[in-house]
């Protein structure tokens, strides 16, 4: 950090005017990014609201989580072939639904369709999970399972988009950027908020943007979902045709430039912070590489996230990547299940998609909760797992499901969350939520205020008027806090 | 929480939102009070506090309760009760039957339910039932009923308000330093400086306003040799000189059309649920671009764009104007058909509300306006005329809909395409058929070994890796991942009969497993061998026999035959086929892409035409379209008709043009001002009014009210030329005041540069910063319009493959590389491209690291500067390397110190080798190199002073 010695501030006035002059982010190099902070386990380090704008922010009451990841799982896993059984569906399978449909269905239903797989209880609470997810029900104990979450877009674009940003409507900040914006980040040498191997179809970038809040809350994409997880990288983040020292000496060459600039410039503090800026990027080419680099983990680490097996490698690395950026203080990590042909999106072939899917997540799941257990993160992270809606009761064609988003299952384990628990549920074919209803912004609520957030109180003006990540709406199912 | 702080906790939050938050839900409009015939028993008001109170309380008082409940309804006073809520009464006394309320908590209707969070036990409901029979005695007065604002301002009021107000033609302020006025918009700043006792800036020297000026009014740095002829250019109209070459240069137009571009939110895809290409999108892009080259006069470009399918000389130009109503993003697989309608025209009016009136009427959909003086009825008076608009094409594809075009094509033109289309058609289907056929034959293999398929199952547990399997699979030349995938259907179906045996014989011990195998295989084997025979037989009698009568044997051949069945075929084809295969099947499949990207469109524009014309609308209570209320007629927001008249509107006809003909009248209080604002912004970085979107409660009030609205005037009273403003405003003492200003006491009581006591430093946009880098390392291809998007009319930009076939190598100008909705290209986003399904007048100016990693290892800087070298490579001495490097791309030539600098610097990087490069440099080339992208990296080159 030799060169930054050579930023001088004159006074401390001066320094806040220019911190609070220019929306800067992942990041923003600021007086408090040289002071490298990292968090250490023994708690969040909190600067003033007038600091740097990604610094960890005081929440607004005691956080139970301090960090987010979200297992999203593409296409709509079915809830009635995993984590919400259904005796009854079981019995009048081949019968009409007994009945009315919603008004509007993405497609045309046939009747109501048995699952292919069993369920059966497990742990101390015996949640029943299905046969599709062997290893997950070994950590049923600390899931809380949300059985009656709702939204109202029965097409993908409209769901993944309404899930990751409260409207499926216009392009509003998504889920993580208001966490960021809410709560800053603990590492400054990192982005705030990754996404591992996003889908860039149905709604894309806007999943993880962050429309009109300031841009270092947006979440930075490692690869997308058309690339294996081994090759995921950041873009720019690395320069094959020059050395390392040669770029140092571009680096002071541009910084004296610079320096000479800002002399006959005087008071333009978008000048200083982009002289700043350079050092930082400097010092993400090596963050970025080191958190990247699973090489450094141990046989047996690799092993419990089945990264040596073909099935769940992909999988499994983008898992262990999440556990890494975690660990090291990043506020918000979405890790997208995904696949170029079959996602869990089963119109057709139920059976066989869902299986092949589960089989590439069940392990790789079980072991990032083991992991983040025994090394305590579990404690202070909030898993969530689920997809943009869950699948009908009905079949569609003969052996398939059509989306649901009228009541679907999600869960949720780790900090602040009751574990096995199941909340709320469907009616007793699948089909709508009943009981203790969560919709999708209810949900978005809940997860802010495990964060310490008011969801009410978390707005931002934009275009005359205060948005929030919940619109109108939205509860904290106060029930399944722990 | 204890329940006394959760109480207040709810409703300090309430108060919070009614406060701030604009929502769906929102302000009582209707107010039917009940006539309460009958006298109440104090049995009634016992029933009421022993069992409706509490359910109330515990139920419902969480949404409807104090100054701004959910729906409008409140259900905290007994005159909330009867008053009812944005649907309309809540109860009718007595008729449990006709009450909205019961209908709600009853949950029969399934856009009627509450509480939201699950239905009440049906005891709470007959309480509520009953309670309304007894006629809702109700003893509750104190509470007051809701007094939520039901409009933030009125319209009396409104027209008060600054914006609102018929533009005035101020008198030019007489000033005491008369010598620094050169144009009237020097005298309206001069005046406000001079109150404050303060001075201007000294002009800029003229290197910095030749490289500022062309900056600004083409997006493009000037070349050495526009800067010399300029410096000798001793003549008072050397500066007019230059503008008016600049601005009768081509790339004006790409300048300023991509700023309107903004405003228009235009994108070469629909981008949100389903990125379809908008293939005809570039015409309405070209079109922007010669409007303003061609100044063509802004009331008719803003006719044109709202109504040019509707004026009397109609032809291709105007009605690819109407392509501004159609760039929209849309949800465009939304399967709800009304709701996609009514949200298209929300969009519509979002747009043209803040491009054109600077009005978020948008805010309007659910409720009146919080702050604006904008009904409701206003609203849904403007969405009459845009619902008698066809914005929606008759075709789709599968659920997709298609936006509106017109067609251009001729007959013959038509008569080409379907061959195309079949040949495309021809290539994807054979893809397909590759594949299923080769999935077929897979499924046949795995077929006639499938007793060595579950013989080779037994031999390991359900929970063993692909890597165990495959080590299984290859001795007898089994698929491994079908045979991983038999092992897990037999664990999912223990007790389907056909495997009863499997189970039976399967040992979990492997020292056994081997002998069990055997067993399994010669069960097994002759079981499918009777299946075949009896099928032989079967087709023997008919031909076209498939299922066998002997009941068993049937289960075991279903089995067989089941493609989800033990021997599923993975679906994905990177999982089924073999290499060799799968190549082929990839190649197919990129054959049929790259036809159809490349293929020809039909001659089309997207625009808008006349639908079926509805003369009212009824307004959407909170916004749902499932929920109709009052009609309105079609018409024009009430706040402005003080100023500008609305005139008859044809009963046959949409009314868009008359619309748009009275948006882009002189009288309009907000056309002109919006607009001359935004010109303001697009030289000063900063309007006259900030925000340059919004002129209502919530925006900026004017800096310079009296300069804004002479130039409104200046601007109407020119035609509405945008180029005579331009001129004018660039031949002002403002625009030509040097960045700096040291000695300024505005420095700290007017940081921000409000009064515009200096010219403001501003950063290059991105399209700025990289055509000039392209442009002074001589690689900028300079050719004009055309369609650029590399995918056919409505191809997906992206499926759910997710991978992006758009490339951004061309090294045209910015303008014309896609602008691809959820995915805009890293360089621009990077550097505050604006979202593009928002209209966008004032982009940010951020500072963030990966701009940095951008500049420091993006191939186009890499590339450039490389290119850069290889011109300097060319100047004999060193020294004059450094002096034309920084007249390039600084326009000014270096210092003494400043060569020393860059001459140590090379030194120094030739004596190290490179690293690992595809380009193969000589060390010294390289060191140039990195010296030139130190220059693009540099403040000095993405600042314009």
């Amino acid at each position: 950090m030799a060169s930054d010695s050579s930023i001088e501030c004159s006074n401390a006035g001066t320094r806040r005017q220019l911190l609070k002059s220019s929306a800067v982010g992942f990041g923003h190099l600021a007086l408090n990014a040289m002071l490298a902070n990292t968090v250490n386990g023994s708690g969040s380090i909190v600067h003033g609201a007038d600091g740097d704008p990604l610094a960890a922010q005081v929440p607004h009451f005691p956080a139970r989580a301090k960090r987010v990841v979200f297992l999203f799982m593409k296409g709509g896993p079915s809830h009635v072939d995993t984590f919400d059984p259904k005796p009854l569906l079981d019995r009048d399978s081949g019968k009409p639904l007994p009945f009315d449909l919603p008004r509007v269905t993405f497609a045309k239903q046939g009747n109501l369709l048995r699952s292919p797989w069993k369920f059966s209880r497990h742990g101390e609470s015996g949640l029943p999970v299905s046969a599709l997810f062997p290893n997950v029900a070994r950590h049923v104990d600390d899931l809380c399972v949300l059985r009656s979450v709702h939204g109202t877009n029965p097409a993908h674009g409209g769901a993944l988009l309404k899930l990751h940003t409260g409207s499926d409507q216009f392009v509003r900040p998504s889920m993580g950027a208001w966490c960021v914006y809410g709560l800053g980040t603990e590492n400054l040498n990192l982005p705030a908020f990754v996404t591992i191997c996003p889908t860039l179809a149905h709604g894309g970038v806007n999943n993880w943007g962050s429309a009109f809040l300031p841009a270092h809350c947006q979440g930075t994409p490692i690869g997308n979902a058309s690339l294996p997880a081994s090759r995921a990288q950041v873009k720019h983040i690395a320069n094959a045709r020059l050395t390392g020292s040669q770029q140092r000496r571009q680096l002071d060459l541009i910084a004296a430039m610079n320096r000479d600039h800002l002399r006959d410039n005087p008071a333009e503090l978008a000048l200083q912070d982009r002289l700043n800026s350079f050092e930082l990027a400097y010092r993400m080419q090596s963050a970025m590489p080191e958190v990247q680099d699973l090489s450094r983990e141990t046989d047996r680490i690799q092993h419990l996230y089945g990264i040596d097996d073909p099935v769940t490698q992909n999988f499994g690395r983008q898992c262990l990547l999440a556990r890494r950026f975690l660990e090291r203080g990043v506020r918000f990590v979405q890790v997208t299940h995904s696949d170029s042909e079959v996602q869990w999106d089963q119109h057709g072939n139920l059976y066989q998609g869902h299986t092949k899917n589960a089989s590439e997540v069940d392990k790789p799941i079980a072991g990032f909760l083991q992991d983040l257990k025994q090394r305590g993160l579990l404690q202070d992270t909030l898993v969530i797992w689920g997809g943009e809606f869950g699948r009908t009761p009905t079949a569609q064609g003969s052996n398939g499901r059509d989306h649901n988003p009228h009541g679907f299952t999600m869960w949720m384990a780790g900090a602040g969350v009751k574990g096995g628990h199941a909340y709320g549920a469907t009616d007793e074919y699948g089909y709508y939520a009943t009981e203790d209803k969560m919709h999708i912004h209810d949900l978005h609520a809940t997860v802010l205020h495990l964060l310490g957030l008011d969801h009410e109180r978390l707005t931002h003006r934009y275009a005359g008027r205060d948005f929030r990540l919940t619109d109108v709406a939205g509860r904290v199912a106060t029930d399944i806090l722990s | 929480m204890s329940s006394g702080s959760a109480t207040n906790f709810l409703i300090a939050t309430v108060l919070k939102r009614g406060k701030a938050v604009c929502c769906a839900a929102g302000c009582l409009l209707v107010l039917t009070l009940l006539d309460l015939s009958g006298s109440v028993y104090a049995d009634d008001l016992e029933f009421f506090e022993k069992r409706v109170r509490p359910l109330l309380v515990k139920s419902c008082y969480e949404c409807h309760s104090a100054d701004d409940p959910d729906g409008g309804l409140n259900l905290q006073s007994a005159a909330g009760v009867l008053a009812g809520g944005d649907s309309g009464s809540a109860v009718v006394a007595g008729k449990p039957e006709q009450s909205l309320l019961i209908e709600a908590v009853r949950y029969h209707n399934r856009d009627l339910q509450m509480p939201p969070d699950g239905r009440l036990s049906d005891d709470a409901i007959e309480v509520l039932q009953k309670w309304v029979r007894l006629g809702l005695p109700d003893p509750r007065t104190n509470a007051p009923l809701a007094s939520g604002p039901s409009m933030g301002m009125s319209i009396e009021e409104g027209q008060q308000f600054w914006s609102f107000q018929t533009v005035s033609a101020p008198t030019v302020p007489s000033v005491r330093q008369t010598d620094w006025v050169q144009t009237p918009i020097d005298a309206f700043v001069l005046t406000q400086l001079e109150q404050r006792d303060a001075e201007p800036a000294k002009p800029a020297d003229k290197r910095t306003l030749i490289r500022r000026v062309t900056f600004d009014l083409t997006g493009l740095p000037p070349t050495p040799d526009e800067v010399s002829e300029f410096l000798a250019d001793d003549s008072a109209a050397a500066f007019s000189k230059v503008v008016n070459r600049l601005l009768d240069s081509p790339d004006y137009g790409i300048r300023w059309g991509r700023h309107w571009l903004d405003v228009a939110r235009y994108a070469d895809s629909n981008g949100l649920d389903e990125n379809l290409a908008f293939g005809n999108a570039w015409r309405y892009r070209d079109y922007v671009v010669d409007a303003f080259n061609n100044d063509k006069p802004f009331d008719r470009f803003l006719i044109e764009q709202l109504a040019g399918d509707l004026v009397p000389d109609a032809n291709e130009e105007s009605i690819t104007a109407t392509g501004f109503l159609v760039l929209g993003a849309k949800v465009l697989a939304e399967p709800d058909r009304e709701k996609l309608e009514m949200d298209t025209i929300d969009e519509q009016l979002d747009t043209v509300g803040k491009a054109f009136l600077g009005m978020t009427i948008g805010c309007a959909r659910c409720h009146n306006h919080k702050f604006d003086p904008l009904l409701q009825s206003d609203y849904y008076a403007l969405a009459a005329i845009f619902k008698s608009t066809k914005t929606f094409g008759d075709s789709n594809t599968g659920a997709i809909k298609h936006w509106h075009e017109h067609s251009f094509a001729t007959e013959e033109q038509l008569e080409e395409l379907k061959k195309v289309d079949a040949e495309i058609a021809r290539l994807k289907s054979e893809a397909s058929s590759f594949k299923n056929k080769s999935m077929a034959d897979i499924q046949i293999t795995a077929r006639d070994k499938a007793a060595e398929y579950l013989m080779a199952a037994s031999m390991f547990d359900a929970d063993a890796s692909l890597k165990e399997v495959e080590a299984i699979a290859r001795p007898w030349q089994l698929h491994p991942r079908i045979l991983h995938h038999c092992r897990l259907h037999l664990q999912y179906n223990s007790d389907d009969p056909v495997f009863a045996r499997w189970h039976e014989l399967a040992q979990s011990d492997s020292s056994s497993r081997q002998s069990a195998s055997d067993e399994i295989e010669k069960h097994y084997r002759s079981l499918f061998q009777q299946v075949n025979e009896a099928l032989v037989q079967a087709k023997k009698t008919n031909p076209k026999a498939k299922i066998l009568q002997d009941v068993r044997l049937e289960e075991v051949r279903k089995a067989l035959f089941d493609s989800s069945g033990f021997l599923t075929v993975p679906a994905k084809p990177e999982f089924a086929f073999d290499d060799q295969t799968l190549a082929e099947y990839h190649k197919r499949m990129e054959a049929a892409r790259i036809a159809e990207s490349g293929a020809p469109d039909a001659h089309a524009v997207m625009g808008v035409s006349d639908g079926k014309v509805l003369t009212s609308l009824p307004i959407h209570i909170r916004g749902s379209h499932r929920n109709p209320g009052e009609p309105v007629e079609r018409g024009f927001p009430k706040v402005m008709l003080a100023a500008a008249a609305q005139p008859e509107l044809p009963p046959d006809q949409s009314s868009r043009l008359e619309l748009a003909t009275w948006m882009a009248s002189a009288n309009h209080p907000l056309t002109a001002r919006v607009y001359v604002n935004r010109i303001w912004r697009w030289h000063f970085g900063t309007g006259l009014v900030g925000t340059t979107e919004n002129f209502g409660v919530l925006g900026d009030r004017p800096a310079n009210p009296e300069l804004l609205d002479w130039l409104a005037s200046e601007f109407t009273n020119n035609s509405w030329s945008t180029k005579h403003m331009h001129r004018l405003i660039l031949a002002s003492s403002v625009y030509q005041m040097a960045s700096s200003h040291r000695d300024s006491g505005l420095v700290n009581d007017d940081p921000e540069n409000r009064s515009l006591w200096k010219f403001p430093l501003q950063r290059l946009d991105a399209e700025q910063i990289r055509d000039s880098i392209l442009a002074v390392s001589d690689r900028l291809d300079r050719s004009l319009k055309g369609k650029t998007v590399p995918l056919r009319n409505r191809q997906f930009v992206f499926d759910h493959t997710s991978i992006d076939h758009t490339k951004y190598g061309s090294l045209r100008r910015s303008i014309y590389l896609p602008v691809i909705r959820n995915n805009v290209y890293s360089f621009f986003s990077q550097f505050d491209f604006p979202d593009p399904t928002m209209p966008t007048g004032s982009r940010h100016s951020t500072v963030v690291a990966p701009q940095a990693l951008l500049l420091m290892n993006a191939d186009l800087v890499m590339d450039s500067a490389d290119r850069f070298a290889t011109m300097l490579m060319e100047v004999p001495q060193d020294s004059q390397k450094v002096v034309q490097a920084y007249l390039r791309a600084f326009a000014r030539p270096p210092t003494d110190h400043e060569i020393r600098r860059a001459l140590a610097f090379v030194g120094e990087s030739s004596k190290t080798k490179a690293a690992d490069s595809d380009v193969d440099l000589t060390a010294k080339h390289q060191a140039w190199s990195l010296f030139c992208q130190s220059l693009f990296a540099s403040n000095e080159f993405i600042y314009v002073r």
